[in-house]
């Protein structure tokens, strides 16, 4: 324990690598702790996972060279609770501890809390996630930087009834958000004074469970807008650059569902302001680590939405672009041992689309779906790649994200990226529950999509209820009823690699009229 | 490593290749770059399951998914038009709303804030307004 905190104290890996190997404990799960994994072990380092109890049956547990657990499946009682992550990673031995998005890794307190145990927190200071991560401190820096706003209300008064009188002054429609939160929590849009106390209410619970605080803050909602990005990264020398943009434009409930780098919409000369304005905040910040600047670009305007201190769950995009892998900096960043790279070496090529895959039923309003995950297949071409957390056997519960992979493709220019995922899409193959390949093929052949028009209502409009039933083609048909006398018949020893004929008569199977496309 | 079937069918004079794979009575098919499902029916009788999470009967909510209720809106008794909110329940850290589909008085309401109900279940009945 001594050993630990002298470690901390040198405050360079390279100082006390001579007394102890560094060692990283992640404090999340699913696919990005198979990604921190996956970095960190290129780099030597050991791996401890801290994991709730039913987490067992993961990708990410497989994979780690050492697990902890820190608690039962419930959030609160596991991956939100700093003292059992500290306590994790100290039993672990750990040195240094990266938590991923989501859970703790906006958490000024976790990282704090990883300082005073000794521990290297991958990502910025307590301080700047402090200043930057909770969004009412965040805009009034920003407003300092001379950043265009959306107008709204941030004040310490959280009752209902003052937070209706603002939504009044704003002019509806208005959107709450939570103050400590992100990925659509807690979010809702008010379209008027009727349901506002409603929404309201509803907002603060989801942001309690969420992220355990209730403040909420409240802003003017822009209704045609496109969502931008800027990834910025900071040394631990104080110089920041930026990684170009992701347009994360295609939303449901403001949870990103396809998100691309660069984006379709920015002019060279808005792309220029904006990233100014990205590198400015970082900078004035003093930030480390990489974070992301979001903007609301509507009618050629952006205006400063808020400011991730933390990695973005689409940051392949923008590594498929630039060639960089973002988390194999983070960590050599809080190692000390990277000097990032200059705004003139990154240059972007190509283009990348990410398409997030959500157990959910596409024919039935997104419905979350769970339940074990039958059989998983994700064929490997040029410029596909997988970020998946679960492999065939696992299950998807219903105490986490419904996220079950994400699919990124790269390809020369635009038109090229989304004809290979479509054809990416076609060949991933998703078993035991329901899930958004057919509503994401949908989203990526829309007009508005194809011509990169689509705003941030796109969903609403063109997809609210989800997808129309549909028939199975000639050839799926004549498939099913191959499939149908295999596994009716003699399940343990079917059909498997050999060409089989669909006879008339096994269209009339009694199956026939039941099947349904997930 | 992967314990998908790998099944080819010819059809009208081409190969056409997809995966199955059957368990609990329900056959998971890809082919063609979609997947569906059949039941098999040595499982269920009767069929019609896919509908679980709504009603024939436009006065009755059901839960269209496992999870836990957050809050009653509309109490027994209370009068309800077509789309207002009459409970919320929480699923995979999201808030729904229920709404009432058609119009009418809250007759009877069969769960509590804080239950966790399973995917189905009957959670309010509507007196409809004729």
């Amino acid at each position: 324990m001594t050993k630990q905190i002298s470690y901390a104290a040198s405050g360079a890996a390279s100082g006390a690598s001579s007394e102890r190997a560094p060692k990283l404990a992640i404090a999340n799960r699913g696919e990005v702790a198979v990604r921190i994994i996956l970095a960190a072990q290129e780099l030597g380092l050991t791996t401890v996972l801290l994991h709730s109890e039913v987490d067992t049956g993961t990708r990410a547990y497989r994979m780690a060279d050492e697990k902890v657990c820190i608690g039962p499946a419930t959030t609160a009682d596991s991956y939100l609770r700093i003292d059992r992550n500290i306590e994790g990673a100290l039993a672990a031995g750990a040195t240094m501890v990266h938590p991923g998005f989501g859970f703790l890794s906006e958490n000024a307190d976790f990282a704090q809390a990883c300082v005073d145990a000794g521990l290297i927190f991958v990502g910025p200071k307590a301080e700047t996630i402090r200043a930057l991560g909770d969004k009412i401190s965040a805009k009034a820096l920003i407003e300092k930087a001379n950043v265009p706003t959306v107008p709204g209300y941030a004040g310490k008064d959280q009752t209902i009834e003052t937070l209706t009188k603002e939504c009044d002054r704003i002019g509806y429609p208005v959107i709450v958000k939570a103050a400590a939160g992100g990925g659509g929590r807690g979010m809702k849009v008010i379209g008027s004074r009727a349901e506002a106390s409603e929404l309201i209410s509803s907002a603060q619970r989801e942001a309690k469970s969420a992220f355990g605080s209730a403040i909420v803050f409240l802003e003017k909602y822009l209704d045609h807008a496109k969502h931008i990005e800027f990834q910025v990264f900071g040394d631990f020398t104080g110089r920041c650059v930026h990684l170009f943009e992701r347009e994360c434009t295609v939303q449901r409930r403001h949870q990103k569902i396809v998100e691309e780098s660069l984006s379709p919409s920015l002019t060279p000369e808005l792309r220029t302001e904006m990233a100014r304005a990205a590198v400015g905040l970082a900078e004035k910040a003093g930030y480390q680590g990489a974070g992301t600047v979001e903007f609301l670009v509507q009618d050629g305007e952006y205006y400063f939405l808020e400011m991730n201190t933390r990695l973005q769950v689409e940051h392949p995009v923008t590594e498929m672009v630039l060639g960089v892998d973002l988390v194999k900096a983070q960590i050599l960043t809080a190692m000390k041992a990277f000097r990032i790279w200059k705004q003139a070496e990154l240059v972007p090529r190509g283009h990348a689309i990410e398409c997030r895959v959500y157990a959910e039923d596409s024919y039935n309003r997104g419905l979350p779906s769970t339940g074990e995950l039958l059989g998983l297949h994700w064929p490997e071409g040029p410029g596909r790649r997988y970020e998946v957390g679960f492999e065939a056997g696992d299950e998807v519960t219903s105490y986490y994200d419904p996220m079950i992979a994400k699919v990124i493709v790269w390809d020369e220019d635009r038109p090229r990226a989304i004809r290979k995922m479509l054809r990416t899409l076609d060949d991933s193959v998703i078993f035991g529950v329901k899930a958004n390949l057919p509503y994401l093929k949908a989203i990526l052949t829309h007009p508005d999509f194809l011509d990169g028009t689509m705003t941030t209502q796109f969903i609403s409009k063109y997809f609210p209820e989800g997808l129309e039933a549909r028939e199975l083609s000639g050839a799926q048909t004549a498939f099913a009823a191959v499939a149908a006398a295999g596994a009716g018949g003699a399940n343990s020893h079917g059909a498997s690699g050999s060409a089989l004929r669909a006879g008339s008569d096994a269209l009339s199977a009694p199956w026939s009229a039941g099947w349904r496309f997930v | 490593m992967n314990p998908l079937k790998v099944i080819e069918v010819e059809f009208e004079g081409r190969l056409v290749k997809g995966y199955a794979v059957q368990k609990n009575g329900v056959l998971w098919m890809h082919a063609e770059g979609e997947t569906w499902t059949a039941e098999t029916g040595r499982a269920r009788k009767g069929g019609g399951k896919s509908k679980a999470g709504s009603s024939a009967n436009p006065g009755e909510i059901l839960a269209p998914m496992p999870g836990k209720i957050i809050k009653i809106s509309a109490p027994v008794g209370q009068a309800v038009a077509k789309g207002d909110v009459v409970m919320v329940m929480e699923a995979m850290k999201m808030e729904y709303t229920l709404k009432a589909a058609v119009a009418g008085v809250v007759s009877e309401i069969k769960c509590a804030a804080g239950d966790q109900v399973p995917l189905g279940a009957l959670l309010a009945k509507l007196d409809v307004k004729t």
